[in-house]
């Protein structure tokens, strides 16, 4: 029986020879392309298996964490969980996380800090030879979550949003944009819950997914005023001596059709007052006096039809609608954009730049949502310096402009809702852009935008309502927007100033 | 008259070689417990990057198991190969960190279960001192064997788990009958065949030029050979089914020399998987997924791809242990263990396990070599043949080498019925190298335990 033990024995090796070939083959020689192969996740399964940064507000908030997920309970095959404490409250800024569905603005943009694979955080790695050692870093972005609550709470459930920059620095301090979106929902395991979720956002007409505040542009309607008249005073077409006939309706050049004012009222005066009440034809002449290079190179000086240098993904540029051959082709045109009507389109981000730059003498500052990045010990990586864009005026062009917003707020059409708490003194704009054809049913778009204190700004908002409904629509910006402006900046001002 | 026979001289009956055996096996036994508290605390490291957090006691635990087995060897079976233990015990050790590091529910149940098999193998060698005494229990063991195999099929106790109804529930323990009948059927069949083999080779007669056994010889092991192939394809599982089919034809080409069987054998299988793949829809799925999972990636093919993934991830060095990604490859703490240690551990890794079962293989069949009884030469076959084709069966199985079949991986599976049945085996074969050992004079042969305790009740009663 020897033999044939030894043989069987012979056979049973040759048998796991077999079997060390097979394994070789599989490790060494269809490695790279088992590695490469399409179906094979691994990679980002491994990048999904690993713990991931905070995103946390500047009042010390954490918008987005990563929680372990308790393996016991078998709820999950994965380790982590990404979880949105604020749910939807600052969906468009954090954006969502998830395995295989890609990831959105912060989440997507700051990937390598919150997994920690920048050079500076893997040179921290200590001891990485025998681990994974968790290098996440993490996102303090310059908005206040006090503050997001307060915008989110003023704007109620109407569609639009809010923004809040400092205009000193461009640092966005709040930016709400309704409808919104719960990043959780959309950050599960769960597959069906992802798919369903995802559905229903795609599918929904008011595109919870965009941020209407930075996403989306829309006509601006009056507020588009202070680029017109900015660019008026600054090109001498017009100055605070200019007075505007009392006139029902004008008949721009080369054209039959006629402007009228909002509500076809008479309106005229010298230039604080049709500022302050918001004529139309005013502005039109000031548009057509400056003529179509003028006018386009000084929206041009305000940043339009330009990509706006923000940092977060997506952000829509505003634009005057048209070139300056265009409108040298139709001066009508020329003047109806020259207040805010027709082709303009503004992202409410961008009117808080604008009435920014007025605040902040003239100089528009990028807007910047990300303050400082950290490496998990709390070393600071990158910190955002304030930095100038525009300057579409001189600081004497922003004083005269300030003292128009001024006019507005304590005696024009914003009068009536924009008192702030202790009497600090407020300048504002605001806007009603018609989205109807005369004739048809009225439809509207709100508009605000204010800075405060008028005489030392602390805080730039802009507050767009979207024209859906008729309570909208049969309303003013001031009258619909301003309570919302007033309600955001006393949130923001009962705050300590910065040192 | 003729001379007397010349009877060599019987070698001193010291303990020496004795003491250097267990010396050798306490060393490596040793090396084995520190390979695998070393394993476990980088397991821990890459996981966690901090030290597990109970190290110590698992250092006790695994020291004490393998103390415990040691000094059940040093104290009933020292002559015995000093190999076998320490290698059962790196392979037990090194799937036990996997497991650890795959799930801390599996691990505290698998922890329990190392106990249990530890246990059974210490259990084993204190009353089965003398193996010879199994040959009794020949048709006990055949009985017992089919009836563990049956017993799934019984209505309420068995039932199905992974497409396999290879499982029965008793109160609150489950477990895989299969596992503990291949030990009872290696055992018959080894008895059957050391009694009757040169039987079943003379006598014999001739159908069509070809010359076979006499069927009353051959009838009981046919008998065996059927019910658990009937039960096992009835079972669907076609891994054991394929184990005791081989266990049979290499038991009995063995035990007859007669290479006629394993022609016939292996003529039995072609034409029992071609009837299998035709018959039954499980064996087709089985094969396809086997010729070609990246057809059904989404479904059956997934979990052998991704066991696949896992050894392309690991490449020549590993990922290093904790780093890797096992969990992606589902049930990798079971039938696909091999290939979540292939991802962390690497070829190397993969090679040197693959090295330590051809080891163990090795040392059975060294054993088997050894045995001066036919019987302990027979067990000892048919023991390392289960673990050797069980082995080959689902690393074969997870490398693509053959279909894959669902059968554990001796020691390091995830499996209270596998690790238990094994350390039995383990247990024989020690035995059955001890007790060579003590027949070749290089050990004393001391009275076993049960011996000397009749020879106290006999003294005692004549001292009455």
């Amino acid at each position: 029986m020897n033999q044939r033990i030894r043989h069987l024995t012979v056979a049973l090796i040759v048998l796991f020879g077999v079997l060390f070939v097979q394994l070789t083959n599989w490790q060494v020689v269809q490695r790279d392309s088992l590695v490469s192969n399409p179906r094979n996740n691994r990679i980002t399964l491994r990048e999904f298996d690993t713990p991931r940064g905070d995103i946390i507000t500047a009042d010390g908030s954490i918008i987005a964490q990563t929680l372990p997920v308790d393996a016991a309970n078998g709820s999950s095959k994965y380790k982590y969980q990404r979880s949105y404490p604020k749910g939807e409250l600052f969906a468009n800024v954090t954006g969502y996380y998830t395995l295989g569905y890609g990831s959105t603005q912060l989440e997507r943009t700051q990937s390598a800090v919150l997994k920690g694979t920048t050079p500076q955080q893997q040179l921290e790695a200590t001891g990485g030879l025998f681990s994974k050692d968790d290098l996440s870093g993490s996102v303090h972005v310059t908005l206040r979550a006090d503050l997001q609550a307060a915008a989110k709470k003023a704007l109620g459930n109407r569609e639009g949003s809010v923004v809040v920059l400092d205009p000193n620095t461009g640092a966005v301090v709040a930016m709400y944009s309704n409808p919104s979106y719960d990043p959780n929902l959309i950050a599960s395991h769960n597959g069906n819950v992802v798919n369903e979720t995802l559905n229903a956002l795609q599918s929904d007409t008011a595109k919870p997914l965009l941020a209407n505040a930075y996403q989306e542009r829309y006509m601006p309607g009056s507020t588009f005023k202070i680029v017109t008249t900015t660019v008026g005073l600054e090109t001498g077409k017009i100055d605070m001596m200019s007075v505007f006939k009392n006139e029902r309706a004008w008949v721009p050049p080369n054209t039959k059709k006629p402007i009228r004012n909002y509500g076809k009222k008479v309106c005229g005066g010298d230039l604080a007052e049709v500022f302050r009440r918001s004529c139309n034809i005013p502005f039109a002449q000031t548009a057509v006096a400056i003529g179509p290079d003028l006018m386009v190179n000084g929206a041009n000086r305000f940043g339009f039809d330009e990509r706006i240098p923000f940092d977060l993904p997506g952000a829509a540029a505003s634009t005057f609608g048209g070139t300056a051959a265009d409108f040298a082709d139709s001066l009508a045109l020329l003047a109806i954009h020259g207040f805010g009507q027709g082709q303009v389109q503004v992202t409410p981000l961008h009117m808080a730049m604008i009435a920014g730059s007025v605040a902040n003498g003239g100089v528009m500052m990028k807007p910047h949502v990300i303050g400082s990045t950290r490496t998990r010990n709390g070393t600071v990586m990158s910190t955002t310096a304030p930095e100038a864009w525009k300057t579409p005026m001189s600081p004497a062009t922003a004083a005269t402009m300030t003292q128009l917003m001024i006019g507005v707020a304590q005696s024009g059409t914003a009068a009536c809702c924009l008192q702030l708490n202790g009497g600090i003194s407020v300048a504002a704009k605001t806007g009603t852009a018609q989205l109807n054809a005369e004739g048809e049913k009225q439809r509207s778009h709100a508009w605000i935008t204010a800075f405060a204190p008028a005489e030392a700004p602390r805080f730039v908002v802009s507050v767009f309502i979207k024209g859906v409904n008729d309570a909208v629509s049969a309303s003013t910006g001031g009258r619909l927007a301003g309570p919302v402006a007033r309600d955001v900046l006393n949130a923001a001002l009962a705050l300590p100033a910065a040192p | 008259m003729r001379p007397p026979p010349q009877v060599p001289p019987a070698p001193p009956l010291d303990n020496s070689l004795a003491r250097s055996r267990r010396g050798v096996e306490l060393g490596l036994v040793l090396l084995a417990g520190f390979i695998t508290a070393g394993a476990y605390v980088l397991a821990s490291l890459g996981q966690r990057s901090s030290m597990p957090a109970r190290i110590v006691p698992f250092m006790l635990f695994v020291l004490s198991l393998l103390g415990a087995a040691h000094v059940a060897v040093r104290f009933v079976a020292r002559g015995a190969d000093p190999l076998i233990l320490p290698t059962a015990a790196l392979l037990h050790g090194m799937g036990f960190v996997m497991i650890a590091r795959l799930s801390d529910r599996w691990a505290g149940l698998q922890a329990t279960w190392s106990f249990v098999g530890v246990a059974a193998f210490i259990a084993t060698l204190v009353v089965l001192e003398r193996p010879g005494d199994l040959r009794r229990y020949q048709f006990t063991s055949l009985a017992l064997g089919v009836m563990l195999l049956l017993l799934p099929m019984v209505p309420g106790v068995g039932f199905t788990s992974g497409g396999a109804r290879i499982w029965v529930s008793v109160g609150p323990i489950n477990f895989q009958p299969g596992e503990f009948a291949k030990i009872l059927l290696a055992v018959f069949f080894a008895a059957y065949l050391a009694e009757r083999r040169e039987l079943i080779v003379q006598g014999h007669t001739k159908i069509l030029g070809v010359t076979l056994p006499e069927l009353r010889h051959l009838a009981p092991i046919l008998v065996a050979w059927a019910v658990s192939v009937v039960v096992m394809v009835g079972e669907k599982d076609l891994g054991s089914s394929l184990m005791f089919f081989t266990l049979f034809v290499v038991m009995l080409w063995v035990a007859t020399e007669r290479t006629s069987f394993l022609v016939m054998g292996i003529g039995l299988f072609v034409g029992g998987a071609v009837i299998a793949y035709n018959m039954f829809s499980h064996v087709q799925t089985r094969v396809e997924i086997w010729l070609n999972p990246w057809d059904q990636y989404t479904e059956r093919g997934y979990q052998p791809i991704q066991a696949l993934f896992a050894l392309a991830n690991g490449g020549m060095t590993g990922t290093g242990l904790g780093i890797g990604d096992p969990g992606a490859i589902p049930a990798a703490h079971n039938d696909f263990i091999f290939a979540a240690l292939g991802e962390e551990l690497g070829l190397l890794g993969g090679v040197a396990i693959l090295s330590a079962f051809v080891l163990l293989v090795g040392a059975g069949m060294r054993t088997a070599l050894r045995a001066q009884r036919d019987f302990e030469k027979l067990l000892a076959t048919g023991l390392t043949t289960i673990v050797a084709i069980q082995t080959f069966i689902i690393i074969g199985g997870v490398l693509r080498v053959v279909p894959l079949t669902g059968v554990t991986l001796p020691f390091m599976s995830y499996g209270g019925s596998s690790l238990v049945a094994n350390y039995v085996v383990l247990a024989l074969l020690i035995r059955i190298s001890d007790t060579t050992a003590r027949s070749l004079h290089e050990v004393p042969d001391d009275a076993s335990i049960a011996e000397r305790f009749s020879l106290w009740r006999l003294r005692r009663a004549a001292a009455a």
